[in-house]
């Protein structure tokens, strides 16, 4: 009997192989392909300013590095408050790079995706470095251990004139194989490429969640008395996701530089670490899709809440200040109202209409 | 030839003795119980073996390797899985990844073969996969592998700790309390599934347990624990006429009345 290959309905996996698959229907292979081939073609049919463009380049950096937050925060149950460190310690690489051998050298404007993976690398050392006293604190008080991280690095670069105290440190522009990438074109090619670096990254954690590298981070999370006696060694384990975690993060930092041409220290504050930690948690923890829904919708509330206050700032006396005060109010407000009624967040709303259109028409 | 040799431990938290001047020997192939009433030391004597608590005097070898100072996940690698007492498992994820992460140590593939998931780490995840329903149809829990071990009932999830200590593939399988709060049914499975584990598939057993019907009917050999010392050892027969053995577990004056 043949069946169709394009559902799910009397389709039996024959060997393990088969259940490995990432796709299991054709259905759902077309889906995901059209989507994906949609986010490449958009652009072409419906260009957009300069300003839309960089929310959006904006948005999938941030998804880049949230997707490195959910690895240590959501998958391994580590909580970082110092994830905006990480990603500054990718984009001062890059800065270094220009400090030293000039923002316009050919390493820079040529070379940059080897000096992304290299930003990512550096990540990756720092987050294995601060992951360290893992090994011994658990819970709250590795928390703070991540946290004196972030205030360690905002330290350091406001006080050493190597990155400029903080100040902008400007990165040249890069060089494809139309040639240099000019003003115009600039937010749409950075577009590309961190489109491409989202989909690969996506597709990374994918894998490594179906295998060992991936369970073991649960397991540390959930139990790691037990992931000992497994077999597991639940510090190292916790040192790596950090490490895993630093990567994400240092790419985000070096695509960052990039974007903007420039790295200063402001957008690697603290209340960026909250802010992608807030992400996260919208997103859904320990989920691979809340990391994406959770940059999307943090952005786009804080797009909204700033015309919002323009709009009511019209109407109320200025000495409110309302501009400034409604941006953490809804911010805080979000969070809150997540934790208490969706605390597997958007991607449990996700999962819920997967499982409802899957079904459809019937119930159950 | 003994195959865990306990030598002398003594086991302290500041001034208690959880276990004092401890000898036990574990013979291959055999079912071995430790009894004893609570707060005896049983489930430290479990914790020494399998390297949670390190023995403050004595030691622990298996087969000539010491163990005293190991740690959980280099003892669980020699080949000695323990099944806990209270309910250990990976809750927020499926029976089947809760047994695989018991193959942790033989998915030998590194992170970027894992990153890209062809070749080499599918096929190993695809064979451990395979051992992994072994184990599963061993200890029929083919309904639930997909679920949740979080949203299990209790008797199910101490069905699976102790499948996740089988899916080790151990030489020795230490099991804490596998059958407490269980109902007789739930009993007689996991007896059943232990006498199996020792008969089909040669594994030496370790076996921790309350319930003095199902220790007396399945071991092949006896300790007795009381107040962290050694009281008594050998067969049920002997246990079960061992003078020391009745007055730690009935009291002294109780076996004065039965004169």
């Amino acid at each position: 009997m043949s069946t169709n290959p394009w559902l799910a309905t009397g389709n039996y996996f024959t060997s393990y192989k088969q259940e490995q698959a990432t796709f299991h229907t054709h259905l759902d292979r077309s889906v995901f392909t059209l989507f994906l081939f949609l986010l490449f073609a958009w652009p072409v049919f419906f260009p957009m300013g300069n300003k839309y463009m960089l929310v959006i380049d904006n948005i999938l950096i941030a998804i880049v590095a949230v997707m490195g937050l959910n690895l240590v925060t959501g998958f391994a149950g580590l909580i970082s408050i110092g994830h905006a460190a990480f990603v500054g310690i990718g984009a001062y690489t890059v800065a270094s790079f220009c400090r030293i051998m000039g923002d316009s050298h050919i390493f820079v404007t040529h070379f940059w995706p080897v000096l992304i993976i290299m930003a990512g690398l550096m990540g990756a050392l720092f987050g294995g470095i601060v992951g360290l006293p893992a090994l011994r604190l658990k819970h709250l008080y590795l928390a703070i251990a991540t946290l004196s991280f972030q205030m360690i690095f905002q330290w350091v670069i406001n006080f050493m004139s190597f990155f400029n105290q903080g100040q902008t440190i400007f990165v040249g522009r890069v060089t494809w194989f139309t040639g240099t990438v000019g003003r115009k074109d600039h937010y749409l090619f950075w577009y590309y490429v961190i489109l491409i670096f989202v989909v690969l990254l996506g597709f990374g954690i994918r894998n490594l969640l179906k295998t060992k590298y991936g369970r073991s981070l649960v397991a540390v999370r959930d139990n790691d008395r037990a992931a000992d006696a497994m077999g597991i060694h639940p510090g190292l384990t916790k040192v790596y996701a950090f490490a895993l975690a630093g990567f994400f993060a240092g790419v985000a930092g070096a695509l960052h530089a990039y974007l903007y041409r420039g790295v200063g220290f402001e957008s690697f504050t603290l209340h960026e670490s909250i802010s992608y930690l807030a992400m996260a948690i919208v997103g859904g923890l320990g989920t691979l899709n809340g990391s994406f829904w959770g940059p999307v919708a943090i952005k786009l509330l804080d797009l909204n809440v700033e015309q919002l206050a323009e709009l009511a700032g019209r109407y109320l006396p200025s000495s409110m200040n309302l501009a400034t005060a409604l941006r953490p109010f809804t911010f805080g407000l979000v969070i809150v109202l997540f934790l208490m009624f969706e605390p597997r967040g958007i991607a449990n709303w996700w999962r819920i209409v997967k499982s409802y259109t899957k079904l459809w028409p019937f119930r159950y | 030839m003994t195959h865990l040799n306990i030598s002398d431990v003594t086991l302290s938290f500041g001034g208690l003795k959880a276990l004092s001047n401890v000898d036990m020997k574990i013979e291959p192939g055999l079912i071995t119980s430790i009894i004893g009433p609570n707060g005896a030391g049983k489930t430290s004597m479990l914790n020494c073996i399998s390297g949670f608590y390190h023995p403050t005097r004595g030691d622990i070898f298996y087969k000539n390797k010491k163990l005293t100072h190991a740690s959980p996940h280099q003892i669980s690698n020699l080949g000695i899985a323990r099944a806990f007492q209270n309910l250990e498992l990976f809750s927020g994820l499926s029976v089947l990844d809760n047994l695989l992460l018991a193959r942790h140590q033989n998915l030998n593939y590194s992170i970027l073969h894992a990153i890209f998931f062809y070749g080499k780490a599918s096929r190993i995840e695809a064979e451990n996969r395979a051992y992994v329903e072994e184990v599963i149809d061993f200890m029929e829990l083919e309904p639930y592998r997909k679920s949740l071990v979080g949203n299990l009932s209790y008797g199910i999830q101490k069905k699976v700790e102790v499948a996740r200590a089988m899916t080790l593939a151990p030489d020795i399988l230490l099991l804490d309390e596998p059958m407490a709060g269980m109902n007789i049914e739930e009993k007689e499975d996991i007896v059943r599934f232990v006498i199996d584990i020792q008969k089909e598939r040669n594994i030496t057993v370790v076996l921790v347990e309350h319930d003095l019907g199902v220790v007396m009917d399945i071991s092949d050999r006896i300790y007795v624990l009381d107040f962290g010392q050694l009281i008594g050892s050998g067969t049920p027969e002997e246990i079960a006429q061992d003078p020391k053995v009745i007055e730690a577990y009935i009291g002294e004056d109780a076996s004065d009345e039965q004169k």
